[in-house]
């Protein structure tokens, strides 16, 4: 059955768009950039990072642009000094929660929180940071995991369950304690279910997840390798 | 998918997990069903590794998934539980009439120490401690929703309202004399 098409607006300009979609593929499908972290092409939207925010007329209320579907007649501005400031704050509260030191980051450069900081332009962070103790895993034999350095978009947990079908990583516990884990808390080199294909690594928006062997601004991720295969798999999310 | 490591847990409590999953084979949520029901089940109430890993395998979930879940809940005690719960609401309103006094109260009188939790900074962690001889857990919450009755304690299930140290120290008497 073909999908009913319908016709909402995006920053003033009429497009039309398939019924079910959200906001965020209509504006994609149709040129219009909406800032977000935590979305992935193909893979399934949760509303983690809150970068996505639109402000739709006739409501206070702030949406989140990847989980909101969208309605006939919709109204949606995607940039406006409100939304920066919030789009800003929610960027600064990533950056106090962990420790994020792009000075000695393998992704520096290359690092798609630290080019969001930039877009918004974030040169200070007005927050007390919190310095968090966490631990980095290398017991993988390929690649590393580095807390310090995760903005918990749960990426890696989707690119992992729903497109290598291995579904190693998961969130453990919640709010400030919640960390990603492999399998039950064991050491990412000891689960069994990993395939080391390293979808989860490219999928990273940070340095949280990298390849072994690079040194600072080394690690470039390839994105759209994880994104084409979507494509040519044909998977419908 | 992980192979059940079959065997490792006692069979009875095998046979106990697969009528569960039976029963609610099929449902959404089945999964906090069945851990509830096993951890009540064990004589520690709680969910020990193996036990995790025996209900992943038979439910045909990541084991991610699973410890995901049972981390997530406070419900689900991942490491074993003594014989009594006393636990101490650190809700705001039980906060501003003194239930930090009667935590450490408790604490000290289980011999638990004030070391670790919220003496490190961490006020608004759950903390979790239990006696040696497995008989006290003194753990925390952060509401239990009955802020008229502040400061709240809940002793082996049972609401205990307006507490103070006296009656915290009381109900640990009962309980140990009762054993």
């Amino acid at each position: 059955m073909p999908q009913k098409k319908i016709s909402i607006r995006i920053d003033g300009e009429l497009i039309s768009a398939l019924e079910g979609q959200t906001i965020l593929q209509a504006a994609k499908a149709n040129g219009k950039y909406i800032p977000t972290l935590c979305d992935l092409d193909g893979l399934t939207s949760v509303g983690a990072c809150r970068i996505c925010l639109v402000e739709v007329s006739g409501s206070e209320r702030l949406f989140p642009a990847c989980t909101t579907p969208i309605q006939e007649g919709m109204s949606v501005t995607t940039n406006s000094p409100k939304l920066t400031r919030y789009r800003r704050i929610s960027v600064e509260l990533l950056l106090i929660e962990r420790n994020h030191v792009c000075a000695v980051c393998v992704s520096n450069g290359h690092c798609e929180l630290q080019t969001m900081a930039s877009a918004l332009g974030i040169g200070t962070v007005g927050l007390a940071y919190n310095f968090p103790k966490l631990s980095i895993d290398m017991s993988h034999p390929r690649f590393v995991l580095d807390h310090n350095r995760c903005i918990l978009c749960t990426r890696c947990v989707r690119v992992c369950a729903e497109l290598e079908g291995a579904h190693m990583w998961e969130l453990t516990s919640r709010g400030i304690h919640a960390r990603i884990v492999s399998e039950m808390n064991e050491q990412w080199g000891k689960a069994t279910s990993c395939t080391s294909c390293g979808k989860c690594v490219h999928a990273c928006p940070t340095g949280a997840l990298a390849e072994k062997g690079w040194a600072v601004e080394e690690m470039v991720k390839k994105i759209d390798a994880v994104t084409s295969l979507v494509h040519r798999r044909g998977a419908q999310v | 998918m992980p192979t059940p490591s079959l065997g490792s847990i006692p069979t009875d409590e095998q046979v106990f997990i697969d009528k569960l999953i039976a029963i609610r084979r099929g449902r959404p949520g089945a999964l906090l069903g069945v851990l509830e029901a096993t951890q009540e089940r064990n004589r520690y109430k709680y969910l020990p590794l193996e036990t995790l890993r025996y209900v992943a395998a038979k439910m045909e979930m990541p084991l991610a998934r699973i410890y995901s879940v049972a981390t997530f809940y406070a419900l689900f005690n991942l490491q074993p539980q003594g014989e009594n719960t006393i636990c101490i609401c650190r809700g705001t309103a039980c906060h501003t009439r003194g239930s930090r006094n009667l935590l450490q109260g408790a604490r000290l009188e289980l011999g638990l120490g004030l070391d670790g939790g919220e003496s490190d900074g961490n006020e608004a962690d759950k903390l979790l401690l239990t006696t040696a001889d497995q008989q006290f857990t003194v753990r925390t919450v952060a509401c239990f929703g009955q802020c008229a009755m502040a400061p709240v304690v809940e002793v082996n299930h049972r609401i205990c309202g307006h507490a103070t140290e006296r009656t915290l120290q009381r109900e640990i008497e009962t309980i140990r004399a009762g054993e």
